[in-house]
C-alpha cells in the first residue's frame, strides 16, 4: 500500500537516481569513443573541463554512442556498415548485452534511447538496397528486439530523440554496397529529413531543393525549436554547397550558406553538428580541419581551424566542447579556440553530450 | 627580405636547440618562406609593370612569373593563405559554372569604381580576382568592355595580387613561429611537433592528390567523355607548366621534411621527368587515345609519388594522416 511516506521517498528517489546513476562513473558531461597508442579503441566519459572520467573497452573502432538518460549505460556503434552495437555497464566496462541487427540488417552508426530510457532506437538498413529502418529495442530487457519502422529513406545516418519524443532522422540518401562503403546511386540520390512519431509514423519528410538532391544529410542537432542538419556533398567539389541547414518546425528545409571566402574550406565534407540551449550551432569538418559557428538564425559567425576536428556538443556552462584526431578536447565559441585537454587518444567522430549534464 | 633571415635565425637556432625540429625548420626556412618571397616579388614586379603599361602584352611576361611563384607553393593550405579565401582570390579555378567571367563582364558592364579603390576591389568576389580574373584581362577570353576600364581593371587586379601576396608573406612570420614553437602559450594550431609536422606532411599528401585529381583529373574527365576544356590557365597556355612546377614545389617540401626519402625521391623526379617531356601544354591531347595516355599515365606517377611518401617519409616521421579526415562518415 502506498502511504504519502513511501510515495514521498519514491519521488525523492526518481529525483535523485539520474544524477546518481552517472553519478557513479564521474558524473561525465560527455561520451567519446578514441583510440589509443596501442591501436586498441575505448569509450570514454568526459567531465566538462575534458578530463577522462571513465573509460571502458570497445571490440574496434566505435563511431557514436547512445547514453541511457538515467543510468550510466552507453550502447556504442560500430562504423558503417555495422557489424556491432553493445550496451556497456560505464562503471565496469561489463558488456550488459551485444546488439545484432537482424538477418538482412546492418547498423549505420547511430542510436538513441527513448525520453524513459525504456527502448533504445538505431539507424539501420536493409542490406541489399540500403531502404531504412529503425530498429527498436526493448533496454529494459536486455536489449531485445522489439520491432522495427521506415525510416522514410535510404540510408539513414543519424537520429535524435527530441523532448517530445518524436525521432528525428536524417536519411542520407546513398545506397552503399552490403559488403563496404561504395556508394552505389549518387546520381539519383535523394536524401530527406524525416520525423517520426513513438508509434513509427512518418509525421513528416522534407527534401532538399533537386540541385542539392546530391547533397546527404547525415548528421543531426536538435534546436529549441526544430533540428540543425549537416551534410556531405556528393556532386562536383568545384561547385561548393551549403552544408548546415535548419529545419523549423514545420515548412521547408533552410539552408546556411557561409562567406565565399570560406566556401571550400570544409571541402563539402561536414562531420559533426551540434547546437547549444540558445540554437547556436557549430558545423565541423576534419577533412578542412575546420569548425563554422553561426547564429541561432543561420548566420555565419566564425571559421575556426585546427586539424582533424569532428566531435562537437554543447558545453554545459554555454558554447561548444570540440574533440579531434590529435587527442585535444576545445571550448569553441565565437571568438576562437581555447584548450581545455589533450589526452594520448586519438578522438573519434562523435562527441556525445549526457541529458544528464545539461544546464537544468 | 629582413623577415625572412629572422625566421631563417630563429630556425637554425631552435634547430640547435631541438635537433627533433630540424624538418619542420627546414621546411619553413628552405621552402615556403622561400616561395613566399618569391611569390610576393613576382606580384610587385607585375603591378609596377601594370600600372607603368597595362596593355595586355606587356603583362604576358609578369603574369608568367607569378605563375611560376604560385604553382610551387600552391599546395600549402594551411595559414595566412587560408585567411579571407586569399587562396581562392589568387587563383579561382576550377570554376564550373562560370562564375568569375559573369562576375568581371557584370563589373565591367557597370563600370563599378571598385578599380579605383583597392579596399573595395579587395572586398569584390574571389571569383573576379587575382590570375583567373587577370588571365581574361591579358589572352583573349569573351570579355568585352570599354578600353579604358579594361585597362584600370588589369591595374586593380595585379595590385590586388600584390597587396595579398605581400599578406601572405608577412603574416607568414607569425605563423612560423607557432610551427617551430608547438605548444606555446595560446598556439592552437600546434600543440606538439608531431602535429607540426603532420600539418606539413598532410599538405604534400593532399597536394598530390589535388593535383592528380583536379589539375590532370579535370582534363581528364572520363574515356568517353574527356574534357580538355576543362584544364587550367588554358588561355594562357599553362595547364602542363603549372603541374611541372607544382610538382617541384612539392618535391621540395618533401625532402626538406625528410631527406632520407630515396624512393620518393624517385617517384618524384620520374613524375617531373614525365611532366617534362610531355608535348602538350594545355592538355588538348586527353581528347584521343595516345594522347590521353600520356596524361595517364603522369597521374598515375603523381598518385605513386604520394604512396611512396606516406610510406617514407609518413610512416618514417611516425605519422598517419587525419584519424577522422580520411574515416569519411
Amino acid at each position: 500500500m502506498t502511504t504519502r511516506r513511501t510515495m514521498l521517498a519514491g519521488l525523492a528517489a526518481a529525483a535523485i537516481l539520474p544524477r546518481r546513476g552517472w553519478a557513479a562513473v564521474g558524473a561525465p558531461a560527455y561520451l567519446a569513443a578514441g583510440r589509443r597508442p596501442d591501436g586498441s579503441h575505448a569509450l570514454h566519459g568526459l567531465g566538462a573541463d575534458g578530463a577522462v572520467v571513465f573509460a571502458v573497452p570497445l571490440p574496434d573502432r566505435g563511431h557514436a554512442a547512445a547514453a541511457h538518460p538515467d543510468r550510466p549505460v552507453a550502447v556504442a556503434f560500430a562504423r558503417r556498415p555495422g557489424t556491432f552495437g553493445v550496451a556497456l555497464d560505464c562503471r565496469d566496462g561489463r558488456v550488459l548485452a551485444r546488439l545484432t541487427p537482424p538477418p538482412g540488417r546492418q547498423f549505420n552508426g547511430h542510436g538513441a534511447f527513448s525520453a524513459d530510457g525504456a527502448r533504445l532506437y538505431t539507424s539501420e538498413v536493409v542490406a541489399e538496397g540500403s531502404a531504412g529502418r529503425i530498429g527498436v529495442w526493448d533496454a529494459e530487457a536486455g536489449f531485445q528486439r522489439i520491432g522495427e519502422w521506415d525510416s522514410g529513406g535510404i540510408g539513414p545516418h543519424d537520429l535524435r530523440r527530441d523532448a517530445a519524443g518524436r525521432l528525428v532522422v536524417a536519411n542520407g540518401g546513398i545506397q552503399t554496397d552490403p559488403t563496404d562503403r561504395t556508394p552505389l546511386n549518387l546520381d539519383r540520390m535523394r536524401p530527406n529529413l524525416t520525423v517520426l512519431d513513438e508509434t513509427g509514423a512518418i509525421l513528416s519528410l522534407r527534401e532538399l531543393p533537386g540541385d542539392l538532391a546530391q547533397n546527404s544529410i547525415r548528421h543531426l542537432a536538435l534546436l529549441p525549436q526544430g533540428a540543425a542538419f549537416a551534410m556531405q556533398w556528393q556532386g562536383d567539389a568545384a561547385d561548393p554547397v551549403p552544408l548546415l541547414g535548419i529545419a523549423p518546425p514545420d515548412g521547408a528545409l533552410t539552408l546556411c550558406p557561409c562567406p565565399e571566402a570560406d566556401a571550400f574550406a570544409m571541402q563539402g565534407y561536414a562531420g559533426s553538428v551540434a547546437a547549444d540551449a540558445d540554437g547556436r550551432i557549430v558545423v565541423t569538418s576534419p577533412r578542412g580541419g575546420v569548425a563554422m559557428i553561426f547564429a541561432a538564425d543561420g548566420t555565419h559567425r566564425a571559421t575556426l581551424r585546427r586539424a582533424d576536428l569532428c566531435g562537437a556538443a554543447p558545453a554545459p556552462q554555454g558554447g561548444f566542447t570540440l574533440t579531434d584526431g590529435g587527442g585535444a578536447v576545445w571550448a569553441a565559441d565565437e571568438g576562437g579556440l581555447r584548450l581545455l585537454a589533450r589526452h594520448d587518444l586519438a578522438w573519434d567522430n562523435h562527441l556525445i553530450a549526457l541529458e544528464s549534464a545539461r544546464g537544468t | 627580405m629582413a623577415g625572412f633571415a629572422v625566421i631563417r635565425a630563429l630556425a637554425l637556432a631552435l634547430l640547435m636547440a631541438t635537433p627533433a625540429s630540424a624538418d619542420v625548420a627546414e621546411a619553413v626556412g628552405d621552402v615556403i618562406l622561400p616561395a613566399y618571397d618569391r611569390l610576393a616579388d613576382a606580384t610587385a614586379d607585375l603591378d609596377r609593370t601594370a600600372q607603368a603599361d597595362c596593355a595586355p602584352q606587356a603583362l604576358h611576361p609578369g603574369f608568367a612569373a607569378v605563375w611560376d611563384a604560385w604553382a610551387a607553393i600552391d599546395f600549402l593550405r594551411i595559414g595566412p593563405v587560408e585567411q579571407d579565401g586569399r587562396a581562392l582570390a589568387i587563383s579561382f579555378w576550377p570554376d564550373p559554372k562560370a562564375s568569375g567571367p559573369r562576375a568581371q563582364q557584370a563589373l565591367i558592364d557597370a563600370a563599378a569604381p571598385a578599380v579605383d579603390d583597392p579596399a573595395a576591389f579587395a572586398d569584390l568576389s574571389v571569383a573576379v580576382r587575382g590570375l583567373s580574373g587577370l588571365e581574361r584581362l591579358v589572352y583573349p577570353s569573351p570579355l568585352t568592355g570599354d578600353a579604358d576600364y579594361l585597362c584600370r581593371l588589369r591595374r586593380a587586379t595585379a595590385a590586388d595580387l600584390a597587396r595579398m601576396a605581400a599578406e601572405v608573406r608577412a603574416e607568414w612570420d607569425g605563423y612560423a613561429a607557432r610551427l617551430l614553437e608547438p605548444g606555446g602559450p595560446g598556439n592552437t594550431d600546434f600543440l606538439t611537433q608531431t602535429e607540426a609536422r603532420a600539418a606539413l606532411f598532410t599538405q604534400v599528401a593532399t597536394g598530390l592528390t589535388a593535383l592528380a585529381d583536379k589539375r590532370l583529373g579535370r582534363p581528364l574527365g572520363s574515356f568517353d567523355a574527356p574534357r580538355p576544356e576543362r584544364a587550367e590557365a588554358v588561355a594562357s597556355g599553362r595547364s602542363l607548366a603549372n603541374v611541372t612546377r607544382s610538382l617541384t614545389g612539392l618535391r621540395d617540401m618533401a625532402l626538406a621534411l625528410y631527406p632520407d626519402a630515396p624512393r620518393t625521391r624517385a617517384a618524384f623526379d620520374r613524375a617531373i621527368g614525365l611532366a617534362e617531356r610531355l608535348d602538350d601544354p594545355v592538355f588538348a591531347g586527353v581528347a584521343d587515345p595516345s594522347g590521353r595516355l600520356k596524361v595517364e599515365i603522369l597521374q598515375q606517377a603523381v598518385q605513386a609519388a604520394r604512396a611512396e611518401a606516406e610510406v617514407e617519409i609518413g610512416g618514417g616521421l611516425g605519422l598517419s594522416v587525419g584519424f577522422n579526415a580520411q574515416d569519411g562518415d
